[in-house]
């Protein structure tokens, strides 16, 4: 690109350059050719006149006129000849006292019809030297007489020659100045593009931290933004993608090892009924185990199940009672409450939700078993559904035993655990918050939590939208 | 037999590892998290541990450097080979990947009980006795002779006493793994062991499985 714009940008000036200057000496050449034309022409006017009257003046003292033509040339051609001027007369075409010009001279054949008071003037050549010649007889009565005037003009010829070979030396001169100072140009001008192409070059290598240094604000600077801004898309869409590959290897790893606990258990237990057990309890107590063991592999089959139909459907949102949301909360987790002694208390200050009913379900539901979980018998949980800041907010609040800020951080992702053993024995299968969290996002609603160890957990679901 | 503590958080698995071991005769102590162990060990005489790394509150290897000198097998569903080294260099006896057989564990566990001499080395049953140091087995105080195979499998069977054993399994373990006999051979020499140690009762026919003594 770099070449080709150079070698354009050089020819199309060349010729621009060298035809101006083969115009501008043509033109000068032209004009001067003129000028010499025209005073060729009034030296001859001048010439014949004073040439008539002088021999009308000889004629007047006695003399023949031929003698008188011939003194009167010979005064004439010496005086005009150090005038870079040849002058000849002839009659009837025939040239007369041909003698004073030199022999090398071959003067050409005068035109035969030349009428009284008409000149001709014309370029000829003798012996390599150019001359204007003017042919035009004397005035009458001598206009049996042609006067021809031949002005050299090869002076004017050459000197044009001269400036034109010397125009032409100092344009290529000049051409050289101007590919040496074009070709500097365009290295500034294409710097930048080389260093685009050099830093896309190493950002296709995979150097994605890469960027150009923006200077002054035309459009290559404008340039050169918009692909740093490109640049930094491309890395931080890297570092995302990074990022979910490394949450997809350690969702795989966590399955891994959830699927592997119990079918160790229920492995183990197998083997134990084929190969030890002889009384009928302990068939009983395996085969319990292997039970309970199989249905946290359902679980985790269920909830994996969930989360996948939750990504990839949209929830079909409507407005929705929170009466009716409550009633349903409060029902399916009474039993468990009961059981462990724990007060739940509802509360709402706004009458509907616009939400999926089903999965707002499952997300309450979701937080307040673990608040259950936290809770030893005698707790108290509450579910306050109140306005802030124009947002409906529902907050889950235990006093349990609550949590540190390490765990805090990581437990929405699957299959974390505070207390491994216990959530396990209470069939927990480490998705439940995961699975909030998807809805919360569903529902473009943040959900954070807060805690203090030994005062409770509280959850908090803002609604954005 | 010897008193084993099972530190593991998992209460199947746990419960799991105590029956297999209560039933080829030891004693078992079970703990849920790294605080119950250390409260174990300090408590009473523990010849070997089986412990987890991933536990709750204090992690497995946290565990094994304050109860140094008790013989420890980890067990540990990792399987990363840093998680290994880092275990046999803190010193640890041996380590098992879960999910691992009952039948490997209790090999292991036999196999470093009887490296730390802290294994029983005779065994009674019935009027038999067997010696393990010597391969001697006596009954009735009457020396029984055995072939050196006979012996091996009678060790077998003591060692894992009240599991089921296939045939199969019983090759490899008293034959070798490179042993290409029929699994007849064991047949015929659980016969030989009946008749000459009078164990008809107790080294049962497992239908469709294999033999077990039973204790």
């Amino acid at each position: 690109m770099k070449i080709k714009t150079f070698l354009f940008t050089l020819m199309l000036f060349l010729l621009f350059f060298y035809s101006g200057i083969i115009l501008i000496s043509a033109m000068t050449l032209i004009s001067n050719l003129e000028s010499s034309k025209d005073r060729s022409l009034r030296e001859h006017y001048f010439i014949a006149s004073s040439y008539a009257k002088d021999l009308n003046a000889l004629e007047n003292r006695g003399l023949s006129i031929d003698n008188g033509v011939e003194s009167l040339y010979r005064s004439y051609f010496n005086f005009y000849s150090k005038q870079k001027v040849i002058l000849t007369i002839s009659k009837e075409n025939k040239q007369l006292y041909a003698d004073l010009i030199e022999e090398s001279y071959e003067l050409p054949e005068i035109p035969k019809t030349i009428k009284t008071s008409e000149r001709l003037v014309s370029i000829e050549k003798l012996v390599d030297k150019e001359y204007i010649r003017v042919v035009g007889t004397l005035p009458a009565p001598y206009d049996s007489y042609t006067l021809t005037y031949y002005y050299n003009v090869s002076d004017v010829i050459s000197s044009w020659n001269k400036m034109t070979v010397s125009l032409f030396l100092i344009g290529m001169l000049i051409c050289g100045f101007l590919a040496v100072s074009l070709l500097f140009v365009l290295n500034r001008v294409f710097k930048p593009l080389q260093l685009i192409s050099s830093t896309s070059k190493s950002i296709a290598n995979g150097q994605y931290g890469k960027r150009i240094e923006v200077k002054g604000d035309d459009e290559l600077a404008e340039m050169a933004q918009s692909f740093n801004h490109m640049a930094e898309e491309i890395q931080s869409q890297m570092q995302q993608l990074a990022i979910a590959a490394e949450q997809k290897q350690q969702f795989v790893d966590n399955l891994a090892h959830e699927l592997r606990t119990p079918l160790t258990s229920i492995y183990g237990y197998a083997e134990y009924i084929q190969k030890i057990v002889r009384t009928e309890e302990d068939r009983i107590f395996a085969t319990n185990y292997i039970m309970s063991e199989c249905r946290r592999l359902q679980n985790i089959a269920n909830r994996l199940l969930e989360m996948a139909t939750l990504r990839t459907s949209v929830s079909e949102r409507k407005k929705v009672e929170m009466s009716e949301l409550i009633h349903d909360v409060e029902q399916s987790l009474s039993m468990k409450a009961k059981k462990k002694q724990i007060e739940i208390s509802y509360e709402y200050h706004f009458n509907t939700l616009f939400c999926d009913a089903d999965l707002m379900h499952i997300l309450l539901v979701n937080l307040i078993d673990n608040a259950l979980k936290a809770c030893s018998s005698g707790g108290l949980i509450t579910l306050n559904a109140y306005i802030e800041n124009e947002h409906k907010v529902i907050v889950v609040q235990d006093n349990g035993k609550g949590m540190s800020k390490e765990h805090l951080n990581h437990i929405t992702e699957a299959f974390y655990r505070v207390d491994s053993s216990r959530s396990r024995s209470a069939g927990g299968a480490g998705l439940g918050l995961t699975l909030c969290k998807q809805i919360a996002v569903n529902h473009e609603a943040e959900l954070s939590f807060s805690s203090e160890i030994g005062k409770g957990t509280t959850a908090k679901v803002i609604f954005t939208s | 037999m010897a008193t084993i503590l099972i530190v593991e958080d998992e209460i199947p698995i746990n419960e799991l590892i105590k029956r297999n071991l209560q039933s080829v005769g030891h004693r078992c102590i079970s703990a849920f998290d790294g605080m119950e162990a250390m409260d174990e060990l300090a408590q009473q005489e523990i010849d070997l541990v089986l412990l987890d790394i991933m536990l709750p509150e204090i992690d497995g290897f946290e565990v094994f450097q304050q109860i140094q000198g008790t013989p420890t097998i980890f067990l540990t569903a990792r399987s990363s080979l840093s998680d290994k080294v880092k275990g046999l260099t803190l010193g640890a006896d041996d380590y098992l990947v879960k999910p691992f057989e009952m039948l490997e564990l209790l090999a292991r566990v036999e196999a470093l009980l009887r490296r730390t001499n802290k294994e029983k080395r005779n065994f009674e049953l019935d009027g038999v006795e067997i010696d393990f140091k010597s391969r001697q087995v006596f009954l009735n105080k009457i020396l029984v002779e055995c072939t050196p195979r006979e012996f091996d499998l009678l060790e077998v069977l003591v060692n894992n006493r009240n599991i089921a054993l296939s045939r199969d399994k019983l090759l490899e373990l008293a034959w070798g793994y490179d042993y290409m006999g029929d699994t007849r051979t064991v047949d015929v020499h659980i016969q030989k062991l009946r008749k000459k140690l009078k164990l008809e009762s107790r080294i049962k026919t497992v239908y469709k499985m294999g033999y077990r003594l039973e204790v």
